[in-house]
């Protein structure tokens, strides 16, 4: 599998990279027992090469926790589900999948904001609007998240400050959030 | 009781966070294009976690074999990694297992192929 700059290595998750051709699968011991180590507190490997587990992950109870409160009634989330949960969130927070998205978004709102003084709805959303597969929020810009007085201008052109990251979460906030409670 | 899991919900909705924002902030640091995090960012960061979480757990358990026992295993989540548009991003990490004897099995069955 070709590697992508993802900051979770599948080696360091103690999952076998090996594939068959054509389509992602790993290789599972023949007891079926898993990956017990990958909470186990590994003192001797807190190297500073990598960080330790504990480090680069949420803790399982409160992932779990938030699980099972989604889930209707239900008795049992399985070990290792859990687990790979944890590293799905932690995939999630690196922003590796929506940085390039992002920059293209921040790109096109600072071209935009350039041309006009006062903040219309900006349709720049359509790339963005893609990636979260829902197009009904490519043209509602919540203008007033985006503090966009002189100052802030020039700090929107020199840096991708996680200050327009917000404003994506928001996007994300409302989007999931609409699906949750409807 | 209906009522008040409302509540509860709403509760959990706005205001409160239920995973360690230190954590979170470690984790967004972790990732080369970041220098400063704003406060709000990772509130929201944070949150959105959160939701995401819910999201997977929820679509993961509907789509997948798990609800007829009421449980919610590996291979449902597997399976929404590669079923949902929204969860392709996590195809690497969420790969579908088969039993290594099967695996090995397989590689005798393919054509021999230039492997390196």
């Amino acid at each position: 599998m070709e590697g992508d700059g993802s900051t979770t290595d599948a080696s360091q998750l103690g999952i076998t990279g090996e594939y068959m051709a054509g389509s992602h699968y790993v290789l599972q011991a023949q007891d079926e027992e898993g990956e017990e180590g990958l909470n186990d507190q590994d003192d001797a490997n807190g190297g500073k090469d990598n960080f330790r587990e504990q480090d680069i992950y949420l803790p399982i109870a409160n992932v779990a926790r938030i699980m099972k409160n989604a889930i209707p009634q239900t008795g049992k989330i399985a070990k290792d589900a859990k687990e790979c949960v944890q590293e799905c969130v932690s995939e999630f927070i690196s922003f590796d999948m929506y940085v390039e998205p992002l920059k293209l978004y921040l790109q096109k709102f600072r071209e935009a904001m350039k041309g006009e003084k006062g903040i219309g709805g900006v349709g720049v959303t359509e790339g963005l609007g893609e990636e979260l597969g829902d197009d009904s929020f490519a043209n509602q810009l919540p203008t007033g998240i985006i503090t966009a007085d002189g100052q802030q201008q020039n700090v929107m052109v020199y840096t991708t400050s996680y200050q327009q990251v917000a404003t994506i979460i928001l996007f994300i906030y409302f989007f999931w959030g609409g699906n949750l409670r409807g | 009781m209906s009522a008040r899991n409302v509540e509860d919900k709403v509760a959990v909705n706005i205001k409160h966070v239920s995973l360690p924002m230190s954590r979170v902030k470690l984790i967004m640091k972790s990732s080369p294009d970041v220098s400063n995090i704003n406060q709000e960012a990772l509130f929201l960061t944070t949150k959105a976690t959160e939701l995401f979480v819910q999201h997977l757990a929820l679509s993961s358990y509907k789509s997948g074999s798990g609800k007829d026992h009421n449980a919610l295993s590996y291979s449902d989540l597997a399976g929404a990694a590669e079923e949902s548009e929204t969860f392709q991003f996590l195809t690497d990490i969420l790969p579908k297992k088969i039993l290594a004897k099967d695996y090995l099995k397989s590689l005798e069955e393919l054509p021999e192929e230039g492997d390196n």
